[in-house]
């Protein structure tokens, strides 16, 4: 297991798509500077707007569109030229090497989770913000946002290893992914979604009486439940792909 | 006897099309395994399903006298193979193509300039293979297979596409190996000629099945040339043929000389003209591998 995770660490180090993950400070950064939120009319910690507004954004569209397309990337070069078949004739089982696929993202995007936090960090310092930094609520942010996120990568490296082309999985991402903007503005919706998770995992404002921006139900059933669902069907699915 | 690779009545179906039918395969330790057939065939369908890419629809694959469906890691990490067209990352140079299979292999990465120079890599073992011609990358498949000093090498088409210094090369890497280390080699072709030069046995399949196994000689005594005599009253002139102790078949009025060196084509000439006969016509005829599998391909029945 550690020997697939390596290999798959080895390969990936060495594509260019590694530097997509450089692209979410950059991301942030530049969404940090283009809000519009003033909080001159409020007597808050300066950071929650900047944190509110940045991470809005953020974890609706472009966490789970990056997600996607890191997803394609670990698969494109084993979709290329061969590398299933070259791969899975190795003494690996099915299971593992979905499995280290799996770890290898989601270790990625909790990268691009902390290098977003850097970024918002470095906004504020740019801007001169004095008001203690608010770790807790960062920290919760952070991981709710990734956790949200699991199962949306979980069906993303699925639909990668289905589809031979880079464009039909990120199509499917993006069709997934628009209607967040609509949804989230829907109290009903919003909880069953599970494309609206990272963002409600990350907003904030949030209910605060729970460990998470969001209940304990809410994050078991729809989080864990839509996990379960396309990791178990990702990985049934690949146990039978004849490469 | 110890089989290296056997499958009983392996079938594999993809919807209603069968693209393996009834296989009954059988490698022996050491040898050199020629599985031919043309195109489309079931060769690959086949060794697909040997390196559990593929599910046999039925029928049992034992390799090193395991079943495959039972012990699949044990079995592929003494196994090396090529499938079909080169498989590689892009992506990688050519080290680090065989690194990132090395880390999964679990070989000293000494093995990987081994290989390299094997198969004469070793110059641009350091440039992005996404470069490499056809050729090269196929090598780089073969250096790949090697990688962990395989007891099973499992090549299929590895000289497609090479040229003809690039097939010789290859054919005389893959001759060395079983006397070298006690490789067991199972190559597939569609070129017989390919075969014939390298294999000790042949596998000949058409249409998903196999028609044809057995030694490479067997295979070579169905083509060797006969001796055609067209002469009168055949049938009375064969069986003075036969009555003179010499060896000869008759069929629709033609008498094949079964033994042709020049003495016993005179002397059965000689007989002959001696018994009053008039002889048309003497031919000979050529069959050469390539036309008995023809036969063997297109009519589907074993000779």
């Amino acid at each position: 297991m550690v020997s697939i995770l390596q290999s798959e660490w080895f390969k990936f180090r060495h594509s260019k798509i590694m530097f997509i993950i450089l692209t979410v400070p950059i991301i942030g950064i530049f969404l940090g500077f283009t809000s519009r939120f003033s909080n001159e009319d409020f007597e808050i910690n300066e950071w929650y707007l900047s944190l509110l507004s940045m991470n809005l954004t953020y974890a609706l569209l472009f966490l789970p569109l990056i997600t996607g397309v890191l997803a394609s990337a670990i698969c494109r070069y084993e979709h290329q030229a061969g590398g299933w078949k070259q791969l899975l004739a190795l003494p690996v089982t099915r299971g593992r090497v979905f499995i280290a696929k799996y770890v290898l993202l989601i270790v990625l995007v909790l990268v691009m989770q902390v290098l977003f936090f850097v970024a918002v960090y470095i906004v504020g310092m740019i801007k001169g913000f004095t008001d203690p930094f608010p770790m807790v609520i960062v920290w919760k942010s952070l991981v709710g946002g990734w956790v949200a996120t699991l199962p949306l990568i979980a069906l993303q490296l699925w639909m990668s290893i289905l589809f031979k082309s880079f464009a039909a999985p990120f199509a499917i991402n993006v069709i997934l992914t628009l209607p967040t903007i609509l949804v989230v503005n829907s109290e009903r919706f919003s909880s069953f979604y599970p494309w609206a998770q990272p963002f409600l995992m990350m907003y904030i404002g949030g209910e605060t009486g729970d460990t998470f921006y969001v209940p304990w139900v809410q994050l078991l059933t729809v989080v864990g439940g839509s996990f379960i669902l396309f990791f178990v069907g990702g990985y049934l699915y690949f146990q039978r792909k004849a490469v | 006897m110890e089989y290296v690779v056997q499958t009983t009545n392996l079938s594999k179906r993809f919807g209603k099309e069968s693209a393996v039918i009834g296989l009954d395969m059988k490698i022996r330790k050491g040898e050199i395994y020629g599985f031919l057939g043309p195109n489309g065939a079931g060769k690959t369908t086949t060794i697909r399903m040997l390196l559990g890419l593929m599910k046999a629809s039925s029928g049992t694959i034992q390799i090193f006298e395991k079943d495959l469906n039972k012990e699949k890691i044990n079995i592929l990490k003494r196994v090396g193979s090529l499938v079909e067209n080169p498989s590689y990352y892009p992506h990688l140079t050519a080290y680090e193509n065989l690194e990132a299979l090395r880390k999964i292999l679990g070989v000293p990465k000494t093995r990987i300039h081994e290989v390299l120079e094997i198969v004469r890599l070793t110059e641009v073992a350091n440039k992005k293979v996404k470069g490499f011609s056809l050729g090269m990358k196929q090598r780089l498949g073969i250096a790949a297979s090697l990688l962990n000093s395989p007891e099973l090498l499992i090549l299929d088409e590895p000289t497609n596409g090479l040229d003809p210094s690039g097939i010789i090369e290859i054919r005389n890497l893959i001759k060395q190996l079983p006397a070298e280390t006690g490789m067991t080699i199972l190559i597939s072709s569609h070129l017989l000629t390919e075969i014939d030069q390298m294999a000790t046995t042949v596998g000949i399949v058409t249409k998903g099945k196999m028609i044809y196994q057995d030694s490479i000689e067997s295979l070579r005594m169905y083509a060797q040339q006969k001796v055609l005599l067209k002469v009168s009253d055949s049938e009375q002139a064969w069986r003075s043929l036969l009555g003179n102790g010499i060896k000869a078949d008759w069929e629709d009025g033609i008498i094949l000389l079964s033994e042709h060196s020049d003495g016993k084509v005179a002397k059965a000439i000689h007989t002959l003209v001696h018994e009053g006969y008039s002889i048309y016509r003497v031919e000979e005829e050529k069959r050469s591998l390539e036309d008995i599998f023809l036969q063997m391909t297109t009519r589907e029945k074993v000779i």
